[in-house]
């Protein structure tokens, strides 16, 4: 594979933590420049305003996953068009801690919020396979008894393997252990009092992430004229 | 006024608009310039093309184009100034008191104006708020909590200076608090957009009424949560009434979820002007209809009524408007027959 390939697939595994979303589908990646085995990744963001914390954490996760090619030396973060570009270029680059940055602005790192954005992704996840099941006739009883081996073994839709995928690679990211299909972040059993409860809060944090989603790629398509993506 | 087919009369208050200097003239720095920038990256994504303003309009227009878009093409019986300080951006600011006050004061009972502080103004801005009160006669507070100050990149509703201010104004008897939230607030390395200070300053202050511009979007799930706690705490539609253009569905998603959580009677429109005219919006909203399955998830409504109520009737309460009489003050008003001639809308109720 070509090295740029190598970097644009390593690049997809860089989320953007409120939109859970990869920053290639996005469109957040400006461009990629290598020379031997440096390699410099430019991204953009929605507007100038967006917040440095999230900003911070896709810079990071640019460098630490692209730093995994065994070619790769060095890697070089540069944002642009943003209130904090200069901070967060050099700190990034140089593989500094958000604390260590920010020090006057920050208490501490970006493990919570990272912990936070985790278990938002997973309730939007989540919210979405059930939702799909329950409109497939699967019964809220039904949902709550399911073993994890019995929602692999179901049969899908196109759509409902993406959703059951994308559903698993979060719940193995929080390392959860249950042999149940659907628990809380916690990895709680459901009960089936709580269930619709459950759903609902479910429900909000996919509607905000939903929000994001909207709003970011309208504000990045606008900011950088760029054809519309519906 | 609005006058349905059936000959029902939806009285408008429109609770967000500005009358703002983004002008490269009054611009501070970069700053002021991406500020503006940004704005208008938000106009032109959620507009319709035919309501898209050119760039020279958008960073600065006069009162007289205010006045036409939001009160006689706009539909709006009342407006409401939310201004903002921004002055580390802007040379005089981004709002602008007197020039608010004077429009009000050239057509009288059409505008409420309100304030802002910033409690990081210590001592001095508790004596400037009581001095503007005085002069103003503010009945709100606009408060932008990302706003930059020296070293800091904003604060927040829970910090002591906070509540001191937020005292002071229940002293005064200003008692709506207009909350917006902004990205930037420290510390950083939290989620900037978090709206739980909220909580805490509506449970301290129970006679204030805390007014949640943009329904704490993207933070829908925690607005909800706190304003099913808190019965002081409404949704200021703003911003997300917008997406009825481009993203219709979901919009009733929203609009949905704050029926079931907040009920009918917490619920204010504003058009967050000039970002947006309030025209279109109106307009779209008066039409609009939750689609089926949405409103079976959720069970609420949004019939004429409920629409009434998030058009006006809802802000009314909060600024002490009785809406009768108010239609009386108004009867001479001299914006009336430019009105009556552009507002041909007929929503089919």
């Amino acid at each position: 594979m070509e090295k740029e390939d190598q970097v644009y697939r390593m690049l997809e595994k860089v989320y953007d933590p409120e939109l859970d979303q990869p920053l290639t589908e996005l469109g957040f990646i400006d461009h990629i420049a290598i020379q031997d085995h440096h390699v410099e990744v430019v991204f953009r963001l929605p507007t100038y305003w967006c917040s440095p914390n999230f900003a911070y954490i896709m810079a990071e996760d640019i460098r630490k996953y692209v730093s995994e090619l065994e070619w790769v030396h060095s890697v070089k973060v540069h944002l642009l068009d943003h209130c904090a570009s200069d901070e967060i270029n050099h700190g990034a680059t140089k593989g500094k801690s958000f604390n260590e940055v920010f020090r006057d602005l920050s208490d501490g790192d970006l493990d919570e919020l990272r912990k936070t954005f985790e278990i938002k992704a997973y309730y939007a996840r989540q919210e979405k396979l059930m939702k799909y099941l329950l409109k497939n006739g699967m019964t809220k009883k039904e949902m709550i008894g399911l073993s994890l081996q019995q929602l692999n073994e179901l049969p899908l839709s196109e759509e409902g393997h993406l959703l059951r995928d994308k559903y698993l690679e979060k719940k193995r990211a929080l390392n959860h252990s249950n042999t149940l299909a659907f628990t809380t972040p916690e990895d709680k059993q459901l009960s089936e009092e709580e269930f619709s409860f459950y759903l609902q809060g479910a429900k909000r944090t996919r509607m905000s992430m939903e929000f994001n989603a909207h709003y970011c790629r309208g504000l990045l398509e606008t900011r950088y004229h760029l054809p519309s993506n519906d | 006024m609005i006058q349905t087919a059936n000959g029902e009369e939806i009285f408008v208050i429109d609770a967000h608009i500005a009358l703002w200097d983004g002008s490269k003239e009054n611009q501070l720095n970069i700053h002021g310039e991406q500020f503006i920038s940004c704005f208008y990256d938000y106009h032109k994504n959620l507009s319709p093309k035919e309501y898209y303003w050119p760039w020279d309009k958008f960073v600065k227009y006069d009162p007289e184009t205010l006045v036409n878009d939001v009160l006689v093409k706009g539909y709006a019986d009342m407006a409401i100034f939310q201004p903002v300080y921004l002055k580390e951006f802007y040379k005089n600011g981004f709002g602008d008191f007197d020039a608010n006050d004077a429009l009000s004061k050239r057509y009288p009972n059409r505008f409420i104006c309100n304030g802002t502080m910033d409690p990081r103004h210590g001592e001095r801005g508790l004596e400037n708020l009581e001095k503007m009160k005085e002069k103003y006669n503010w009945q709100g507070i606009k408060l932008y909590t990302a706003d930059w100050y020296g070293n800091s990149k904003g604060y927040k509703l829970s910090d002591d200076w906070s509540k001191r201010y937020l005292e002071k104004c229940q002293e005064l008897g200003i008692k709506n608090i207009h909350i917006h939230k902004g990205p930037t607030v420290t510390p950083l390395n939290r989620d900037a957009f978090d709206v739980a200070d909220v909580d805490d300053a509506a449970s301290c202050f129970p006679e204030l009424n805390f007014i949640v511009e943009h329904v704490g979007l993207p933070r829908l799930e925690d607005f909800c949560w706190i304003a099913t706690q808190e019965k002081n705490v409404y949704g200021g539609l703003a911003v997300a009434i917008s997406l009825i253009h481009t993203r219709p569905r979901y919009f009733a998603e929203i609009i949905s979820e704050l029926l079931y959580w907040l009920d009918e009677d917490r619920i204010i429109f504003g058009s967050d002007y000039a970002i947006w005219e309030p025209k279109w919006i109106i307009e779209k909203f008066l039409e609009f209809e939750l689609p089926e399955d949405i409103q079976e998830e959720t069970g609420v409504t949004l019939d004429l009524n409920v629409k009434k109520k998030i058009l006006g009737e809802n802000v009314a309460r909060l600024y002490n408007i009785d809406i009768e009489a108010q239609k009386e003050k108004l009867k001479n008003c001299e914006l009336n027959e430019r009105k009556a001639k552009l507002n041909e809308i007929k929503a089919n109720f």
